[in-house]
């Protein structure tokens, strides 16, 4: 730490007590934001810091100006909790500035226009990264980790302060994507559910009303439960709306959106181009679309395989497993063209020793009852399009469309 | 000992959302025009795949297998 005097620290703290309540009186969000952008470690703010760490009173100089204690509370919380950052003490820092949270959305409450918003937002994320920083310091010194919980807790209490009718409302749904981000990291995304239902049947505010930002992050999140509760369509749904709307720029979260969406496609029979892997880097389903294309039950399995830890940690490797019934699906279509090739008359019919064999050469080996009910669950699902003579060991194929196409359904 | 097995299981839970693809913040005054280029993203997917072309190295082999055995009985 650069040496300050006391002369010095007192102009510094001085002039941030009067930036700051300056701000609040001309309503003026954006100085207000950079003032509580402790996560910015940005120099003013680190040079403040340092100041407070010298002067170590500067509850005193709040107290003296009438100015300057109207909002007397909320500095004091706020400057406790940037000196404990300043100096790496990062649970004191996270409880100081839950404390000056709590006073400065009272103080919001209170305020009629949503003006100071965006230094709501402000607080909300600084929070979430405090709380995470927090936790890694408890966790690093063997204690249980519980900031974040509790930053969501409060996260929640801000949600519901703009969740009203108003003009604060279409701040609501940029706390619901904190939440999110809160919940996802926890591991409780079921206690994302109360925050959906309270922005999904909110009649009086449109959902194309709130920031194309928060849309976005919104239905990125909204759109991953949808693939956790295997509701395909839906998520669908979602994950391409924050696909189209996403910021160009943020390859990242492009990037991130395909990762669930392409599972998503893959199991209602929609598969991505080739460039598309390419461009976001996403190697990892290559060799599944391969298979899919081909019928190539083997290169499946491997490709599942091989990035098992990657699909599994992402929670879309159930999904991808499921792909195995349209991988059968494609197999059964090429031995039937194939068939159709030799001996058009007898094409349509399968059988079940054909099959197997060429089950054995994918390294699958089967006998002719195991085939025999894989075939069952394929005509079940309607992948397959005919019916089985059990007795002569032949699947018979509909003459009309005997392998359906998906069309945007997941395979019932 | 017992209680081992059951511990492993929740590592692997806290795992799972350790790198939980969190969707980067955007800036607070973030706002952008949708461009082509996204567009033509959502553009990059092909419903109309399932074809009846054989000629690639997986059909043939599947067709030389097929026949193979054929020939044999």
């Amino acid at each position: 730490m650069a040496y300050v005097s006391m002369g010095e620290a007192h102009r510094r703290i001085t002039e941030y007590l009067n930036r700051f309540c300056d701000a609040v009186s001309y309503q003026d969000s954006s100085t207000l934001c950079r003032l509580l952008s402790f996560s910015s470690n940005s120099p003013p703010l680190l040079s403040l810091a340092d100041a407070l760490n010298v002067f170590q009173d500067a509850s005193s100089l709040i107290r003296q100006s009438d100015k300057f204690s109207e909002y007397g509370e909320i500095l004091a919380h706020l400057f406790r909790s940037l000196q404990s950052y300043r100096v790496g003490n990062l649970v004191e820092a996270y409880l100081a500035f839950e404390k000056f949270a709590n006073a400065f959305v009272q103080e919001f409450r209170n305020w009629e226009s949503a003006w100071a918003l965006e230094a709501l937002y402000v607080v909300c994320y600084e929070i979430r990264i405090l709380a995470e920083k927090a936790d890694k310091e408890l966790t690093s010194n063997g204690k249980s980790p519980e900031k974040l919980k509790a930053a969501g807790s409060l996260l929640m209490k801000v949600f519901g302060v703009l969740a009203g009718k108003g003009p604060k409302r279409v701040g609501a749904l940029y706390v619901t994507c904190q939440l999110f981000k809160t919940y996802f990291k926890l591991g409780t995304v079921n206690l994302c559910r109360s925050v959906i239902r309270s922005i999904e049947t909110a009649r009086i505010f449109d959902f194309e009303e709130f920031p194309r930002r928060d849309k976005v992050t919104y239905m990125y999140y909204t759109g991953r439960l949808e693939v956790f509760n295997e509701n395909f369509p839906a998520a669908d749904t979602k994950l391409s709306y924050a696909l189209q709307y996403c910021n160009p720029k943020r390859e990242r979260n492009i990037r991130m959106i395909l990762k669930y969406l392409i599972p998503v496609k893959l199991s209602i029979g929609i598969i991505p181009k080739d460039e598309l892997l390419q461009n976001y880097n996403l190697h990892e389903y290559t060799k599944i679309v391969q298979a899919l294309r081909k019928g190539d039950l083997r290169l499946l399995r491997h490709a599942l395989q091989e990035h098992e830890d990657r699909f599994l940690r992402s929670g879309v490797y159930l999904v991808l497993e499921k792909l195995e019934l349209q991988v059968y699906q494609r197999l059964m279509k090429k031995i039937y063209i194939i068939q159709k090739l030799s001996d058009p008359a007898r094409a349509h019919q399968l059988k079940l020793e054909v099959i197997a064999k060429a089950l054995r050469w994918l390294e699958m080996d089967m006998d002719l009852d195991e085939v025999e009910c894989i075939m069952t669950i394929l005509i079940y699902k309607n992948l397959v399009k005919g019916y089985l003579a059990h007795k002569s060991k032949v699947v018979v194929l509909s003459k009309q469309d005997p392998f359906p196409k998906l069309n945007g359904k997941p395979v019932g | 000992m017992a209680a081992e097995p059951k511990a492993a299981v929740e590592v692997v839970k806290v795992d799972l959302f350790e790198d939980d693809d969190e969707f980067e913040e955007f800036e607070i005054n973030e706002d952008w025009l949708e461009k082509e280029e996204v567009k033509e993203v959502s553009q990059q997917w092909e419903d109309d795949w399932d074809d009846d072309d054989v000629n690639d190295d997986f059909s043939r082999h599947l067709r030389k297998e097929l026949e193979n055995g054929s020939e044999k009985k």
